[in-house]
């Protein structure tokens, strides 16, 4: 035989049609990868939209809050009850209530009794009496005065308003009983009653009562502590990775650190909470409740994240690099600084960015250093008392009130706004470092 | 592991890669024939045939080897470089002489493992001396890379980058002539003047070649080391660089690794042979190729293997 001897036993046409008998199978399996794809992708949208469907469903009506339309004359005899002019501690001291109710018993003279006076006062929030004093102070030569004010509503009225709680009947009353549902109605006819945006939401802190709480307190809270974690954890995270990947020689210890930076990413939060409590509170004697100590716990929460994304983003770089700036005899610091780090930089914002989000959202250290407190000031430093937002959306949750059901989905969709200019900001951060190069 | 067993390890391998019958005689009586030629190489080790010693040296290398953890990857390595000639290093792949090229600037510190012994003196100091700042040795000996590799940002901040960490111009209008002048001896200036603030990574390869070339000189060092600096461009490339190669030799020192005999036979002046860890023959280019002396040579630059 002179002509070469086939590789395969069968002839180039058996060979055809063997691939073209495969090809269908092989375009299924493909089909089938792709439909499976599909499938995961928008499973995991419906569950996104559905959980942001419900979230904003129940949380939207919380940034509109009812208010009362009331004529309020500030009273010189109840300001100053002894004559002459009203001193700022005149002021700061006189009966609101009384002028309120006065108010209030002008749009209904009907109402005879001190029971029903005492159920009508109570359509007005005891915060509205709050708001008036605060306008006093600060406007001069309101007293003597009649303007029209929007006084805050109370819960019940509000939850009314929005149709939350039943209207109730004489024999079995809801949260307002018959006479005040008849008030209600007569407000609303008359124009007297209306869904204003609630601003008390926006700029109160943590309040017993509905009407009168606010995430402002959470959402500074929130920042203090997260502006302080970052300064924390993004120099440290990124020191270290830079020392233990351009540094350290590689040895028994290092391999030791890696394995434990690995491992404390996976430690569950609370057990950082417990560390926080016993060194930084315990041992250093920092405040309880305190951003500063929150941050503390946080750094060491977003550390190993932070170590672990910047290592990658660090060997990411082509080594070509390192040789180039090396054979130019830059040192190694230089070589780093200038040429290392800002080909890594967009790595490491990205792991930074997951680490923040993580401790933004993180509740459950902050519990054991006592940022689950009650507080009611909005904080004005990182030793002050505070909260954060997903612990007031968990504090919220606990509460009876039917108003509080839906500030919890607003505290939420705060939280999610907040994650949201959080990350674009690190994304257009990252863009920008990106597009130098 | 002691030396004598490096030393069978590698007959093994030799006879293994080459199973020609010349292969294993040591080369001493090649060496006693070529009369008069001095050899630097230490006893027991293979001998190298040819001329490893130059007047004046820059480079004076003794009994040189580097070992990748067990790996011993030269081998009692000893030879000169002079000054303003270009020395060429062949040898088939994994035969050391990028290793050994490496050396010279101590690039090898940088390999995890790497460990480097014997005598690399330039102008009389060891590059090994603990007075000897490898910094500073680095600034003295540049080094253009197998793959073009400018820095990710403007071709100016390429060339401008060295002197700058270096301090070596006093204002801007030094610092742009610094610039000016290496672009134009790496022959590059009338082809990028126009876009100084372009990346240097928008060149073409040729061009970004040149630009490393321009970013080594920029520094002003005495030798200039190029680890296959060719490898990844087309001929006109190549052609522009070995051009440039043969310009900047009246400056600079300059050692070129490479795989093209034909470069090295187009470049050098010098050459040498190198063959897994072993220098096995070094001499004037024209006798190299017209007359190699050592069968492994000879089998090498006649295409028999490598």
């Amino acid at each position: 035989m002179s002509s070469p001897t086939p590789v395969a036993r069968i002839t180039p046409k058996e060979t055809q049609a063997r691939v073209a008998k495969s090809l269908r199978r092989r375009y299924w399996a493909e089909r089938r990868f792709r439909f499976y794809g599909l499938a995961a992708v928008l499973l995991g949208i419906v569950f996104v939209v559905f959980l942001f469907g419900t979230i904003f469903f129940k949380g939207a009506s919380s940034f509109r809050q009812s208010y009362i339309k009331v004529e309020v004359f500030y009273d010189p005899a109840i300001i100053a009850p002894n004559g002459g002019m009203p001193s700022a501690q005149d002021i700061a001291n006189a009966d609101y209530q009384a002028i309120i109710r006065t108010g209030l018993r002008k749009l209904f003279p009907q109402v005879e009794g001190r029971k029903d006076i005492r159920d009508l006062t109570r359509l007005v929030s005891g915060g509205a009496a709050f708001d008036l004093r605060d306008r006093v102070l600060h406007t001069a030569g309101l007293v003597g005065q009649t303007e029209t004010q929007w006084l805050l509503a109370s819960d019940d009225v509000d939850m009314l308003m929005k149709g939350h709680i039943e209207r109730g009947t004489e024999a079995e009353p809801g949260p307002l009983n018959q006479n005040q549902v008849a008030w209600f109605d007569q407000l609303v006819k008359n124009d007297g009653l209306e869904l204003r945006f609630n601003k008390t939401f926006f700029s109160h802190g943590d309040s017993r009562e509905p009407e009168q709480a606010g995430v402002w307190g959470a959402v500074m809270g929130s920042l203090f502590t997260l502006a302080l974690t970052l300064l924390l954890s993004f120099p440290i995270g990124v020191a270290a990775a830079i020392y233990l990947e351009e540094f350290a020689h590689k040895n028994r210890w290092t391999d030791l650190i890696e394995v434990n930076i690995n491992n404390l990413a996976a430690v569950p939060s609370i057990v950082f909470g417990l560390l926080g409590l016993a060194v930084f509170i315990g041992f250093f004697g920092m405040p309880r409740s305190a951003p500063l100590v929150g941050a503390l716990v946080l750094t060491l929460l977003t550390l190993p994240t932070i170590i672990i994304a910047s290592r990658a983003a660090l060997k990411g770089v082509p080594p070509s690099i390192r040789e180039a700036a090396l054979g130019m005899g830059a040192s190694k610091i230089q070589m780093v600084t200038h040429h290392v780090l800002p080909l890594a930089m967009p790595g490491m914002l990205t792991g930074t960015i997951i680490g923040m989000a993580r401790a933004l959202g993180e509740t459950a250290p902050l519990l054991m250093i006592g940022m689950v407190a009650f507080i009611v000031d909005v904080p004005k430093s990182v030793t002050d008392p505070a909260t954060v937002l997903p612990v007031q959306v968990f504090l919220w949750s606990d509460s009876p009130e039917r108003a509080f059901v839906e500030r919890t989905s607003g505290a939420i969709i705060v939280l999610l706004g907040f994650l949201v200019v959080m990350n674009a900001t690190a994304v257009v951060l990252r863009n920008k470092f990106e597009r130098r190069w | 592991m002691d030396s004598s067993t490096v030393e069978q390890n590698r007959d093994a391998a030799t006879a293994a890669t080459s199973p020609d019958a010349g292969l294993n005689v040591k080369p001493s009586g090649r060496r006693a024939a070529s009369m008069g030629e001095d050899s630097l190489t230490l006893k027991g080790e293979v001998q190298t045939v040819g001329t490893v010693t130059v007047e004046n040296p820059l480079f004076h290398c003794k009994g040189v080897n580097v070992y990748y953890g067990e790996k011993h990857a030269i081998k009692h390595v000893s030879i000169d470089i002079g000054r303003g000639q270009v020395l060429a290093m062949i040898g088939p792949s994994g035969c050391g002489k990028s290793t050994f090229l490496r050396c010279l600037n101590r690039m090898n510190d940088t390999i995890p493992g790497a460990r480097v012994d014997g005598a690399i003196i330039l102008d009389g100091q060891d590059i090994h001396d603990r007075k000897q700042d490898v910094v500073q040795l680095r600034a003295r000996v540049g080094m253009v890379f197998q793959k073009p590799n400018p820095f990710p940002k403007s071709i100016y901040e390429n060339v401008a980058y060295g002197p700058r960490i270096h301090g070596l111009a006093a204002d801007r209008v030094e610092l742009d002539e610094i610039v000016h002048t290496s672009l134009r001896r790496a022959g590059l200036w009338e082809e990028v003047k126009d876009r100084l603030n372009h990346p240097g990574t928008s060149l073409s390869g040729g061009q970004q070649q040149r630009l490393c070339i321009a970013r080594t000189i920029a520094v002003n060092p005495e030798v200039i080391l190029m680890d296959e600096p060719c490898s990844a461009l087309d001929p006109i490339a190549t052609a522009k660089i070995e051009d440039l190669i043969d310009e900047l030799r009246e400056t600079y020192a300059i050692v070129i690794v490479t795989h093209s005999m034909q470069q090295a036979a187009r470049v050098s002046q010098r050459t040498a042979y190198f063959h897994l860890g072993d220098l096995i023959e070094v001499g004037e280019t024209d006798r190299i190729f017209t007359n190699p002396r050592h069968k492994l040579t000879e089998d090498y630059i006649t295409g028999r293997f490598g």
